[in-house]
């Protein structure tokens, strides 16, 4: 199932958009090359991932010190990690669900993050007065997650309707403010009693269960040892959700409403007319992604056991870190959010202990100040020998250019060694893994715009012979009279 | 009343920092019909240069007018190099670059300058004693002072929009690119031009506020909120409609602070009602042009 297809300049890439136009035979293409069959079930699924997550999961677990598979040996904060990294993975998804596949930019879902991590504690604590559900208020933990991601539906649907009516940046607007707002109606002090205001929720963490399940007797237990163990629980159980997520996701994206996300994303207009209802497709995405990122916040809030308005994830960085991991792994790649979580978490880590170790600040802005001199020299060399001929010709002020770029590049220079070595007294590098994403976020935004899982299904692609469908027979026999059918 | 006084000036005082922050974004919208997610980001960097100016010896006005520049040289960067080769390519993709410049400008401020909040000394008095009385209300100078840097900024520019070759150049981009293109205009000069004006305006901004508010790395993440509100408020192409709408903004806030008890704590929300509401009923704004879309 490779589907790249091509539309005037633009090239869109979409998981499960293409395999009704095309068909993929096995056997030996005919350059000779082998030529895979995907298949589509149980078995397709456990190819994947057997090929993609099991193989990451083992790849963190030794960066981050984990020895041993089973038993004894595992890191705990590497646990932490990769369960982290697993819950964003989710959050993520949410996020390509509006932003990858129905092309309505979010910078809110930290907010359905928050209110999916509060909607957990808030339960499990007892907080509120639930009179049907719940033993006296107090719900187990598993049941939240179900309430929480109705909850962010709802509100989700709410928020959206209005902006989604209009195009582009006012959707992203929108959502901008919709995360401060979130925030401050979390600190706020009249709600005290269910969100604990600007304190937040100190709960206690959650204990992970002894059985898997406990049916008529039947049992299966997990062997985790309570709340020791809760890291490995709440890896499985979040992987677990996030497999069946991205199971719904590519199902959705093959009903009805997927191919008129997908439509609306490509061409609002042309949607339309089809008989497509744009305010309805893009709040129902909208609802639906803000259901799937609260899954995550509640996981999130289940594991940490507190919450307060201030975690860096619910906020307006969150939001960022969200579109970051998108945009890495690939918008609209099914993959994408769990590829570009892993990184996250991943390179984050490093920053973070970069940035906290007493570094060595001469020789981090030295190689700084080497990388940018190059940058620049090979900047001003290749516009000179660009525009080599104009400059020996003087056309257009073609050598008067030249100098400005020289200068221009050689001030900007001076201006950056000058900031990179005067102005840090002792600072810590703290914004490290900051400027690493925002740098990140441009670079794919302009050199790798599938991201890494759509950039790597392309280079797949060549070794994948995708033949086309020839038009049927009967479609053409259909055709009214007078008309011309046009052959290939 | 005159605490009513006192807090009107708050207000427009207030308001004029989002008014500044809105026109730098209406100027953006206007030639690019791109809502610049870094405006206030990159305020605050200039901010925190003018701070190192002013600690190094050189007096205030000449460090905000540096900073002013090292603005309009930023703003005109990003669009030369993020902006512009990524909208020939990809428009969509060019709101994620911005929030990587966001990103980026922001944890640069944070790298280089620590996280502790440094301080910019204001342009104005800010003495104990440097206020005047309009009846019982003491009205500080340096509110007064903040407005009219907005009135001078809405005067120059109105100026240049529309007294100067440049500025006609500027509407005419604005209006149609093709077109200018095709009458001689160098577009793409002219929208480095209008992003680095735009930058430079929101440097501006940035350095007024410090004083009062405290430099530190977030120090526009509200006021940006805050102003691009008012830019819908009024209109996203519309200079005069980002000027009403953020003393209006400014306004609003002041009084809800003031007046409301029970809402001061909350003013994103409210800010998230005006905008919805904004979008439901009256989607081009209050000074903005309807939208006829041509299919």
């Amino acid at each position: 199932m490779s589907d790249v297809h091509h539309e005037g300049d633009s090239v869109t890439l979409d998981d499960g958009e293409v395999e009704m136009a095309t068909e993929v035979v096995s056997g030996k293409s005919a350059g000779g090359l082998p030529v895979f069959t995907p298949q589509h079930g149980a078995l397709h699924w456990l190819g994947r991932v057997l090929v993609f997550a099991l193989p990451l999961a083992y790849l963190l677990m030794r960066v981050f010190g984990v020895t041993g598979i089973v038993g004894g040996g595992w890191s705990n904060s590497g646990l932490g990690l990769l369960a982290d990294a697993f819950i964003i993975a989710i959050a993520v998804m949410g996020v390509n669900l509006i932003t990858g596949y129905t092309g309505q930019l979010s910078i809110g879902h930290s907010a359905f993050f928050a209110i999916g991590a509060y909607t957990g504690l808030v339960l499990t604590q007892g907080r509120v007065s639930t009179p049907f559900f719940g033993d006296e208020n107090v719900w187990d933990p598993g049941w939240t997650i179900p309430v929480a991601a109705a909850l962010c539906f709802l509100v989700g649907c709410v928020v959206g309707l209005p902006a989604l009516r209009l195009k582009g940046i006012y959707l992203a607007l929108t959502t901008l403010v919709f995360v401060e707002a979130v925030r401050s109606i979390l600190k706020y002090e009249k709600f005290e009693d269910v969100t604990g205001g600007a304190t937040g929720i100190k709960g206690d963490k959650y204990t992970p269960p002894e059985y898997v399940f406990d049916f008529f007797g039947i049992k299966l237990p997990t062997g985790l040892d309570g709340r020791a163990d809760l890291n490995q629980w709440m890896i499985y159980l979040s992987l677990a959700l996030l497999l069946f997520i991205m199971l719904m996701v590519s199902g959705i994206m093959r009903s009805r409403i997927g191919r008129a996300m997908v439509a609306t994303r490509d061409n609002e207009l042309a949607a339309e007319v089809m008989g497509v209802n744009l305010s309805v497709i893009k709040t129902v995405a909208f609802g639906l992604s803000g259901a799937i990122t609260g899954i995550g916040g509640a996981l999130f809030g289940l594991k940490l056991g507190l919450v307060d308005a201030d975690v860096p994830l619910f906020g307006l960085f969150g939001a960022i870190t969200l579109l970051v991991a998108m945009v890495v792994g690939g918008a609209a790649q099914n993959w994408g959010p769990m590829v570009g979580a892993v990184f996250y978490v991943f390179v984050n880590e490093i920053a973070r202990s970069i940035g906290e170790a007493p570094a060595d600040y001469e020789a981090v802005f030295t190689i700084t100040l080497i990388v940018l001199v190059v940058v620049v020299m090979v900047v001003v060399a290749r516009y000179v020998m660009q525009h080599r001929n104009d400059i020996r010709a003087n056309v257009s002020n073609g050598a008067w250019k030249a100098v400005l770029v020289v200068v221009g590049s050689m001030s900007a220079l001076v201006a950056a060694g000058v900031m990179l070595l005067g102005i840090s007294d002792g600072g810590k590098l703290d914004g490290l893994g900051g400027v690493i994403f925002g740098v990140l976020l441009i670079l794919f935004a302009r050199f790798v715009p599938f991201g890494a899982v759509g950039t790597f299904r392309i280079f797949r692609s060549r070794f994948v012979q995708i033949i086309p469908k020839p038009p049927s027979e009967s479609r053409a026999a259909k055709a009214p009279e007078g008309v011309q059918v046009q052959g290939r | 009343m005159s605490l009513f006084i006192q807090r009107m000036f708050d207000g427009l005082a207030e308001g004029s920092i989002y008014a500044l922050l809105a026109l730098a974004l209406v100027v953006i919208f206007r030639s690019t019909g791109q809502l610049n997610f870094a405006q206030g980001e990159i305020g605050t960097l200039c901010a925190f240069f003018a701070s190192t100016f002013t600690l190094s010896g050189l007096p205030v006005w000449v460090a905000i007018l540096l900073a002013m520049a090292i603005g309009f040289l930023i703003a005109a960067f990003v669009e030369r190099v993020v902006v512009r080769p990524i909208e020939d390519r990809n428009p969509g993709a060019v709101i994620v670059a911005l929030i990587g410049v966001f990103l980026a400008v922001n944890q640069l401020s944070a790298m280089f300058w620590g996280v502790d909040a440094r301080s910019l000394p204001s342009l104005f008095p800010t003495n104990a004693d440097s206020f005047f009385r309009i009846g019982d209300a003491a009205i500080r100078w340096e509110r007064v002072g903040i407005i009219g840097v907005l009135a001078v900024v809405v005067v120059l520019l109105f100026l240049l929009f529309n007294r100067t070759k440049i500025g006609l150049a500027m509407r005419a981009v604005a209006n149609n690119q093709e077109s200018s293109n095709l009458v001689g205009i160098r577009v793409g000069n002219i929208l480095i031009l209008g992003w680095g004006l735009a930058g430079a305006i929101g440097a501006l901004a940035a350095v007024m506020l410090a004083p009062s508010a405290g430099l530190t790395g977030t120090l526009m993440l509200g006021p940006f909120l805050y102003a691009s509100v008012a830019a819908v408020l009024g209109g996203l192409d519309s200079p005069v409609g980002a000027v009403v709408g953020g003393l209006l903004i400014g306004l609003l806030k002041a009084f809800l602070i003031g007046y409301v008890d029970f809402l001061s704590d909350m003013l994103f929300p409210v800010m998230l009602v005006v905008l919805l509401s904004v979008l439901l009923f009256r989607p081009a704004g209050l000074f903005g042009t309807e939208k006829v879309e041509r299919v």
